[in-house]
C-alpha cells in the first residue's frame, strides 16, 4: 500500500493537489473507478487520506508523518517498519567501519583450526590497531598472510592455526595491515 | 605594484582544505597488493598510454599519457596494469565518506581530489585547523592504505597550491600572513585556472609569478582580464570567492563517453558498434539523471591520434539511443574511411535539459512514448541484472568482442575472481586485497 501511496505523494508534490478518482485510474493503471475507490478506502483507513461527509478527499493525518523518518526511506513508516528500526542488516552486522573494510579470499589451510578454510572470504578492517589474539592480515614476503596476532613479553609474532605450520617471528618489523572482523563462506550462489 | 592587500588577512577567515590522492590509481593498485609496493606501477594498459603512475615510475621519468612502448624503454621493470575503474571508484567514494566524517561541506572535484570547508571546527574538535587537516589525512592514509597530500588555506585556489606544494604525503598550511611566501616562487601558469593562453598574455606584462600577479592593482586586473581571472586574483590575495560545490553531481553540462579499443580496427561494423555502445552508455547516464540532449558530437580517433568528428542536432531533446544512432548511421561515412585504423570512438551529449515529452503534429509522439516504455524496461533489467543486460543490435560487436583483444588474459586482478553469487556484471562492492594470500 505504501508503494501505491507513494504515487499519490509524487502527484501531490508535482501538482500541489490530490488526484481525482479518474486521474488515479491512470496513475494505478486501473480499468474502473471502483477499483480506485477500494484503494482510496484503504488509504483513508490508514489515515493517509481524509474523506469528509461529502466524500471529498483531503490530506490525512499521516500524509506528512513520513517526514519524521526522512524522505530517504522512500515510503511511509507502517507500524511494522517502526518496529524494524531497531534491527540491523546483514551488512551492518558483518561490517563495522565500512570505509575501512576490505575482503580477501583465503588460499591455504594455515588457519584451518580457527575455522578459516581455503576459499573463504575474510572481511578485514584496515588501519585498526591489533590486540593479541586477533586474527590479522600482515604483509610478509610481498604477499598477504592471515594469522593470529600474538605477543609474548615485548615480542610480537604471528601464529598459524594448524600444527603443520610454524609461528612467524618477524626479523625486523611486523607489518600488520588489517584486522579480521568476519569470515564468510557461501555454499550456494543464491 | 603594491603588496598591501596580501597582508590584510592574518590566518584563516575561512579554512578550506584541498586533498589530493597521491598517484591515485597506481596507489589503489599498490595498496591492495604488497608485491607492487616499491615498484614502478603504471595503470592504463588497456589504453596503450599511462593514465597514472606510482612515484617509483615518476622517478624513472614516466609521465602521464606516455605511450607504453616508450615506458618499456625508459623503465624496463615497469608493472603495467589495466585500469580497474570499479575499484578506483569504490575507493574514491570512501575517500569522500571519510572527509565527510569531519564536515558535510565537501566538494568532490575529481575522482582523486576534493575540497572541504572546515571553518569553525576548531572549537568543537578542540584542535587548530592544521591538526584537523592532519587528522583527516591520517584517517585517509590509514584506512585507504596509501597517502594523500593536503593544502589548508583561506580559499580554494590557495588550498590547491598548498596540496601541490609538498607531494607525496605533504600537508601545507598557508595562513593569510604567509601567502606571499608561497606565491613568490610559483610560476603563474601553475595557478589553478590560469591556462597557457592567459599565462602567455600575462608574461607580456612581465607577470611571471603568482605573486607578481597578486600584486597587480585591482583596476589593472579588472581592465585587462575577464571576470574569472579577477576572481583568481582576489583569491590569491586571500579572499574567499569560489564557493564549494556541495551537491553530488546530478546536473551535467554535457555527458561524454569515450572508449579505446585494441588492436586498432578498420572494420566499419566494429568501429560503428563501438560508437553505438558509447551512445548507449551516454544515454544510460542521461536517463539516470532524467536528462535529455539536443546536440551530439561524435568522433573517431585514428591510430595516429587524429580526431574526425561531426556535430549533429535533433529537433528535440532525447535520451533514447535508437534515435541518436539512426541519425548517426546516416552521417557515419562522412567521418569514417575504410583505409584508416581507428583506436577509439566517442560521443558527447550537450544542450542537456530535463526530459519532457511533447506531443507533436506528426504522431512521432506515440513512437517515442513506446521507446520510453521499452527503455524504462531496459533500465529496470540493468538495475536487476547488471548494466547492458539488454543492448542494441548495432552495438553487438562491441559487446561480444573483448574491448582489448591483445590482453584477453590481462583482465584486472579483481575481475579474474568471481565469488559465489557474483556475476561477471555484478560484483561485491567491497574492495579486495589481491596478490598472493598465504
Amino acid at each position: 500500500m505504501e508503494k501505491h501511496f507513494k504515487k499519490i505523494t509524487k502527484f501531490y508534490s508535482a501538482r500541489k493537489r490530490l488526484p481525482s478518482y479518474r486521474e488515479m485510474m491512470d496513475i494505478f493503471g486501473y480499468k474502473s473507478t471502483n477499483a480506485v475507490y477500494r484503494l482510496v478506502e484503504k488509504f483513508v483507513e490508514a489515515q493517509y487520506l481524509h474523506k469528509d461527509e461529502r466524500g471529498k478527499l483531503s490530506l490525512g493525518k499521516r500524509f506528512n508523518s513520513l517526514k519524521v523518518l526522512g524522505s530517504i526511506t522512500a515510503g511511509f513508516p507502517s507500524p511494522a517498519e517502526e518496529e524494524l528500526i531497531d534491527t540491523i542488516s546483514l551488512d551492518e552486522f558483518l561490517i563495522g567501519n565500512r570505509d575501512a573494510t576490505y575482503m580477501l579470499t583465503v588460499s591455504g589451510d594455515s588457519m584451518i583450526d580457527a575455522g578459516i578454510h581455503p576459499g573463504d572470504i575474510v572481511l578485514v578492517e584496515r588501519g585498526r590497531t591489533p590486540k593479541p589474539g586477533d586474527i590479522v592480515v600482515a604483509e610478509i614476503d610481498s604477499g598477504w598472510t592471515i594469522k593470529f596476532f600474538r605477543k609474548s613479553g615485548s615480542m610480537v609474532y604471528l601464529e598459524p592455526a594448524n600444527k603443520k605450520y610454524k609461528p612467524i617471528y618477524p626479523e625486523n618489523e611486523l607489518n600488520i595491515t588489517a584486522v579480521a572482523t568476519a569470515v564468510i563462506r557461501k555454499y550456494k550462489s543464491v | 605594484m603594491n603588496g598591501a592587500p596580501l597582508l590584510s588577512i592574518r590566518s584563516f577567515p575561512r579554512a578550506i582544505i584541498h586533498i589530493d590522492g597521491d598517484a591515485f590509481f597506481a596507489s589503489c593498485e599498490q595498496s591492495r597488493n604488497p608485491a607492487l609496493r616499491g615498484k614502478p606501477v603504471i595503470t592504463g594498459a588497456e589504453r596503450g598510454i599511462a593514465s597514472s603512475m606510482s612515484y617509483e615510475a615518476k622517478a624513472k621519468g614516466v609521465t602521464r599519457a606516455m605511450r607504453l612502448s616508450e615506458i618499456k624503454k625508459i623503465c624496463p621493470d615497469a608493472v603495467i596494469l589495466p585500469s580497474d575503474y570499479e575499484t578506483y571508484s569504490l575507493l574514491s567514494r570512501r575517500f569522500f565518506n571519510i572527509v565527510r566524517r569531519y564536515t558535510s561541506e565537501v566538494d568532490e572535484y575529481g575522482i582523486d581530489e576534493c575540497f572541504a570547508d572546515i571553518t569553525g571546527l576548531q572549537r568543537p574538535m578542540h584542535m587548530d585547523y592544521e591538526r584537523i587537516a592532519e587528522k583527516i589525512k591520517s584517517d585517509l592514509d590509514k584506512e585507504l592504505g596509501f597517502t594523500f597530500s593536503v593544502g589548508l588555506a583561506p580559499n580554494k585556489s590557495l588550498a590547491k597550491i598548498g596540496s601541490k606544494w609538498k607531494k607525496p604525503s605533504g600537508l601545507t598550511a598557508i595562513p593569510g600572513r604567509d601567502i606571499q611566501k608561497y606565491l613568490q616562487t610559483l610560476p603563474i601558469e601553475k595557478v589553478w585556472g590560469i591556462g597557457p593562453q592567459t599565462s602567455a598574455y600575462l608574461k607580456k606584462y612581465n607577470i611571471n609569478t603568482a605573486l607578481q600577479f597578486a600584486c597587480q592593482k585591482e583596476s589593472w586586473v579588472k581592465n585587462y582580464l575577464s571576470k574569472p581571472f579577477y576572481e583568481i586574483w582576489q583569491e590569491l590575495n586571500g579572499h574567499f570567492v569560489f564557493p564549494l560545490q556541495l551537491e553530488a553531481k546530478t546536473d551535467y553540462a554535457s555527458i561524454q563517453k569515450v572508449r579505446t579499443f585494441t588492436p586498432p580496427s578498420k572494420d566499419r561494423s566494429f568501429v560503428f558498434a563501438q560508437l553505438s555502445k558509447n551512445i548507449e552508455n551516454a544515454c544510460i547516464k542521461a536517463r539516470r539523471y532524467n536528462l535529455a540532449a539536443e546536440e551530439f558530437y561524435i568522433f573517431l580517433k585514428t591510430q595516429d591520434f587524429h580526431y574526425y568528428g561531426l556535430n549533429l542536432k535533433l529537433n528535440r531533446k532525447t535520451n533514447i539511443p535508437v534515435e541518436i544512432i539512426t541519425a548517426v548511421e546516416k552521417i557515419f561515412d562522412n567521418i569514417y574511411s575504410p583505409q584508416t585504423l581507428y583506436r577509439a570512438t566517442g560521443v558527447t551529449l550537450s544542450k542537456l535539459g530535463p526530459h519532457v515529452l511533447q506531443p507533436d503534429l506528426f504522431g512521432s509522439f506515440i513512437k517515442i512514448e513506446k521507446f520510453q516504455k521499452i527503455y524504462s524496461g531496459v533500465d529496470a533489467a540493468a538495475e536487476k541484472h547488471g548494466k547492458h543486460t539488454l543492448f542494441l543490435g548495432s552495438s553487438f560487436k562491441a559487446h561480444v568482442l573483448p574491448q582489448h583483444a591483445a590482453d584477453r588474459g590481462d583482465q584486472t586482478a579483481r575481475k579474474k575472481i568471481l565469488l559465489k553469487g557474483e556475476t561477471v556484471r555484478k560484483r561485491l562492492n567491497i574492495p579486495m586485497f589481491t596478490g598472493s594470500v598465504k
